[in-house]
């Protein structure tokens, strides 16, 4: 199933289908190397994706990524990030063609465990409208 | 995981890329009947869902396999039952969807194949041979984009008499875009590679005014356009002298097609523009026209195409009602940063406003069509509040092209460009008129050329600045309290400035 991604939860399960524009990309890769921050959004929200290895390159602000088997998780120093993880895969399907809103971004909000069901995060509040990490432009 | 990224003898797939389905349609159709596309052909006619399948076959195996594509193209002529029609529909296809990532052999065997096609009148080639034209990027000096321009203009000058007969229109087509790009092809410099291209761009489109003038003509009023872009050139200060300058008033008549207008768009291009103005809401379409920007417009010799893009955005993208009064970003917006672009370079600056304000030059209320002079009037009309500035170099500059541009046009450039005023006041693109003449963030002087302009109609057509009943105002304003706020208390009476204008030539040759 295709999601919006205001619909993600976190969940340590590489099962979210979705595709997004990507709007920012980290300049330089973090201090391991291995793997870079980005923007992307959709029509309803947008969210920090992490890119991994060659990932870093393939993909510019402007793409539209079509992103299977996903996972949405806490990551160290990057906080919680979509990806693709192992099993997951990131394709570019277009350019340009996606209107985009930058708020809000489900990486800058405040995930606790539901009470009535542990394993399930529920939103508890934001951390901040827009992301810390690319502010909207002025 | 399917590895798709060396099975692709057509295109190249960069890592990460969704595999495009056409490409995809193509090569499955070819690996599956491979063993019908060697001789012997079957002597049986296909079924339908067969015959497509072998088109599409065919055209991969065209594209493919230089060494047998002769070999393909007699199965094709041997099997074809649709005028060729599906196979130029696919080749159609290719070129919109996959050109730019053609492999090199496959862009080569895509014009030979084309050829073949116009010899044998292929049911939609001259929308095959738009759609290439349309591949030649403007100020784009690489190899590839060099070699195409040259392949296609001399496919035009080699395939000239089949054309002629069968689709004089696509000539007019080619000399759109041939003059187009020799302007730009004069422009820069030191460049060798583009010696020979000129040269055969030159011959093709003297040919073409030469021998068949009228289908020169039926460009229309940006015929003109273009050729003064070219004035310097001798060639075409000849043709000017010789054929055009004499049929000037008949041309200016003529509302240039919206046709043409698409064939210095690149598909992208156009895709992306038509997003930007029916999608993405102003305020938050900031990344986008920078994606653009960095796409389609970086680099100096870029700059040219800003002209395009404005005569295509005016004349081409008419947005409907419900866009217009939604908050998606309106045309009047794309070109004010349009205009902010070219800021630097004062000939492409002038360039891009005359493309702007042209058909407010030539402005016939019964054949031309207002959305063409929209952006230029709401333009001036936004910039008031915050930036006055750009109100008045428009108004001064579209004022002076009165005086300044082509003095033996002055009548019916008086006369246009009356009409389109009065136009954009009638339809209620503009609440009123006033918004200009009685402005105190405008210069006197400039208002006083305004409202004696606008005299010029006074005879005919009754003048009330101060009426501002008109059917579709609502359509055109999303927020009427800005432009309230733009609009001055003081009513000047425009009576009084009318009877203030001198005796005016222009005044006499206006029909009734």
């Amino acid at each position: 199933m295709q999601l919006f991604l205001k619909d993600i939860v976190p969940a340590a399960q590489n099962n979210i289908n979705t595709r997004f524009i990507i709007l920012d990309k980290a300049k330089s890769p973090a201090a391991n190397g291995k793997n870079c921050i980005a923007l992307a959004a959709d029509e309803t929200a947008a969210v920090h994706i992490q890119l991994w290895g060659d990932e870093c390159d393939a993909f510019e602000a402007g793409d539209i990524v079509k992103l299977t088997n996903g996972i949405f998780s806490y990551v160290r120093n990057n906080g919680l990030v979509l990806r693709a993880g192992k099993r997951g895969k990131m394709e570019k399907m277009g350019e340009f063609t996606v209107a985009f809103v930058e708020t809000p971004n489900i990486s800058e909000i405040q995930w606790n465990p539901d009470p009535e069901n542990p394993k399930r995060y529920i939103q508890s509040g934001v951390v901040s409208a827009y992301s810390r990490i690319f502010p909207p432009l002025p | 995981m399917e590895n798709h990224f060396d099975t692709s003898k057509l295109i190249r797939v960069s890592l990460h890329e969704v595999e495009n389905q056409l490409e995809l349609s193509l090569r499955q159709a070819f690996e599956s009947l491979q063993p019908k596309l060697r001789p012997p052909f079957s002597l049986e006619i296909p079924e339908p869902q067969e015959y497509l399948e072998l088109n599409k076959a065919i055209v991969y195996g065209v594209l493919c396999e230089p060494s047998s594509s002769k070999t393909h193209i007699k199965h094709l002529h041997a099997l074809v039952t649709d005028g060729y029609a599906f196979f130029t529909s696919l080749l159609i296809g290719i070129v919109v969807e996959l050109y730019v990532k053609l492999v090199d052999s496959a862009k080569i065997q895509l014009i030979c194949v084309t050829k073949e096609m116009i010899d044998v009148s292929s049911v939609g080639i001259e929308d095959l041979l738009v759609s290439l034209l349309r591949r030649i990027g403007s100020g784009d000096y690489g190899d590839q984009n060099v070699w195409l321009c040259s392949e296609l203009v001399s496919l035009f000058l080699e395939k000239w008499d089949c054309l002629l007969e069968d689709m004089p229109l696509v000539l007019t087509s080619a000399l759109y875009s041939f003059l187009r790009l020799l302007a730009d092809h004069y422009r820069v410099l030191g460049v060798a590679k583009l010696e020979n291209v000129k040269r055969l761009e030159i011959k093709l489109c003297v040919k073409m005014f030469r021998e068949q003038f009228h289908l020169g003509l039926k460009i229309g009023r940006d015929l003109i356009l273009l050729l003064q872009d070219l004035s310097h050139v001798s060639e075409f200060r000849e043709i000017w002298n010789d054929l055009v300058s004499s049929h000037c008033s008949d041309i200016y008549q003529l509302k240039t097609s919206s046709r043409y207008f698409l064939l210095r768009i690149t598909p992208e291009m156009e895709t992306q523009l038509r997003f930007l103005l029916g999608n993405v809401k102003l305020g938050s379409h900031k990344r986008h026209q920078m994606w653009f920007l960095k796409k389609f417009l970086l680099g100096p010799e870029k700059e040219t195409l800003l002209i395009d893009i404005v005569r295509f955005v005016c004349c081409v993208i008419h947005p409907t009602n419900e866009i217009i009064r939604s908050e998606i970003m309106p045309r009047w917006a794309i070109i004010g940063w349009l205009l902010e672009l070219c800021r630097q370079n004062h000939h492409i600056e002038r360039s891009v406003k005359l493309a702007l304000f042209y058909d407010w030059l030539f402005f016939n209320e019964r054949m031309d069509n207002i959305m063409n002079v929209e952006p230029a009037a709401l333009l001036m009309v936004w910039s008031i509040p915050q930036y006055p500035h750009i109100t008045h170099s428009l108004l001064e500059f579209v004022l002076h092209l009165v005086e300044t541009y082509e003095i033996t046009s002055r009548d019916i450039i008086v006369r246009g460009l009356t009409s389109a005023f009065r136009e954009i006041e009638r339809k209620g693109v503009i609440r009123s008129l006033d918004i200009f003449l009685t402005n105190p963030a405008l210069a006197p002087d400039l208002k006083k050329k305004l409202a004696n302009l606008l005299s010029c109609h006074h005879e005919k057509v009754p003048v009330n600045l101060h009426q501002l009943s008109v059917p579709s105002k609502q359509t055109f304003l999303s927020s009427e309290a800005n432009l309230k706020e733009c609009s001055t208390k003081i009513f000047d009476t425009p009576d009084q400035k009318l009877d203030n204008s001198v005796e005016n030539p222009a005044k006499h040759e206006i029909p009734g």
